[in-house]
């Protein structure tokens, strides 16, 4: 799929896998590269921007047998981004997918 | 050469030193140190963490990019603006039409308004005392306009050329303003350079 594509989604993405449970950055970069073929490196950035702008905060936390590790949770602001972002998403998957369709239809 | 942890974090390191304060950078840094740790630890080699991590460079292309807009945001300033404008460029060349053209347009614009503004400001002042010299009879002048109407007409100049010079200061804030937040979006969708087609 087109690169630049895949970087306008990775956010929407990030936000939906922190919806669901805080995760400490290698557990969120592989649940999205298990689905989503990505550069691992740049949800780091991403994740720092999301920092930035307010919509995730991070706690460290003490890992079993292990250093801590650093979680990300969202925050009131990034869960409302998250609503707004997959509503938009949704309602533009479902107008391609009908566009898509429709295309076909024509063709047979 | 041998992709390692270590080759990640100095190919970072070398780029961002100087741009980001030592504090950010470490604490960037870190995230990487956790993530080839814990990869590490759940059994995959250094060697296959890097190449999944993609390119450092890039990476620090984006980081360094994110950070000259923030900072151009906090301390608004032509030089500011202009490296993070650098900086986003640098991330693809889908960037080189899309970011260094619109620039460059802006830029031509305030300086033509602000040019145009100074020279009003300047001429109407000298063509208004003139014509009073005349008026006065002190010196005469060949004009096509009666001196009258030059007294007025050098008024109006005056004052187009100080609203052109205020309102290009307006234009530069919006300009500027709308230049952020597209700097911003820009980061946020375009990555690498594969992104031409």
């Amino acid at each position: 799929m087109n690169i630049q594509f895949k970087k306008g989604v990775l956010e929407i993405c990030v936000l939906s896998v922190l919806a669901r449970k805080d995760c400490y950055g290698y557990e969120l970069v592989g649940e999205i590269s298990k689905r989503i073929d990505i550069s691992e490196g740049t949800i780091y950035p991403l994740l720092h921007r999301l920092k930035d702008v307010g919509f995730v905060t991070t706690y460290l936390q003490e890992s079993a047998g292990g250093p801590s590790r650093k979680y990300y949770r969202l925050t009131e602001a990034g869960r409302k981004e998250e609503h707004e972002q997959k509503d938009e998403w949704m309602r533009f998957a479902a107008s391609v997918n009908a566009l898509l369709e429709g295309k076909n239809d024509a063709a047979d | 050469m041998l992709q390692t942890e270590q080759k990640f974090t100095r190919i970072l390191r070398g780029r961002l030193e100087g741009t980001l304060p030592e504090e950010e950078l470490n604490d960037i840094v870190s995230d990487y140190a956790e993530h080839f740790r814990i990869g590490k630890a759940d059994g995959r080699s250094e060697e296959e963490l890097f190449r999944s991590l993609g390119s450092p460079d890039d990476v620090a292309r984006e980081i360094r990019a994110t950070h000259l807009v923030k900072k151009a945001e906090d301390v608004k300033s032509c030089k500011n603006i202009f490296h993070a404008m650098l900086a986003t460029l640098g991330l693809g060349l889908f960037n080189l039409v899309f970011v260094l053209v619109p620039f460059i347009l802006l830029v031509v614009l305030l300086l033509v308004v602000f040019m145009v503004g100074i020279v009003c400001t300047i001429f109407g002042p000298v063509a208004f005392l003139l014509s009073l010299l005349q008026l006065a009879g002190i010196m005469g002048f060949t004009v096509w306009l009666s001196p009258l109407s030059v007294v007025f007409l050098s008024i109006g100049i005056t004052t187009l050329g100080l609203l052109l010079v205020i309102g290009d200061y307006y234009l530069a804030r919006f300009f500027y303003y709308l230049g952020i937040r597209y700097l911003k979006w820009n980061i946020g969708v375009i990555t690498g350079t594969e992104c031409v087609a």
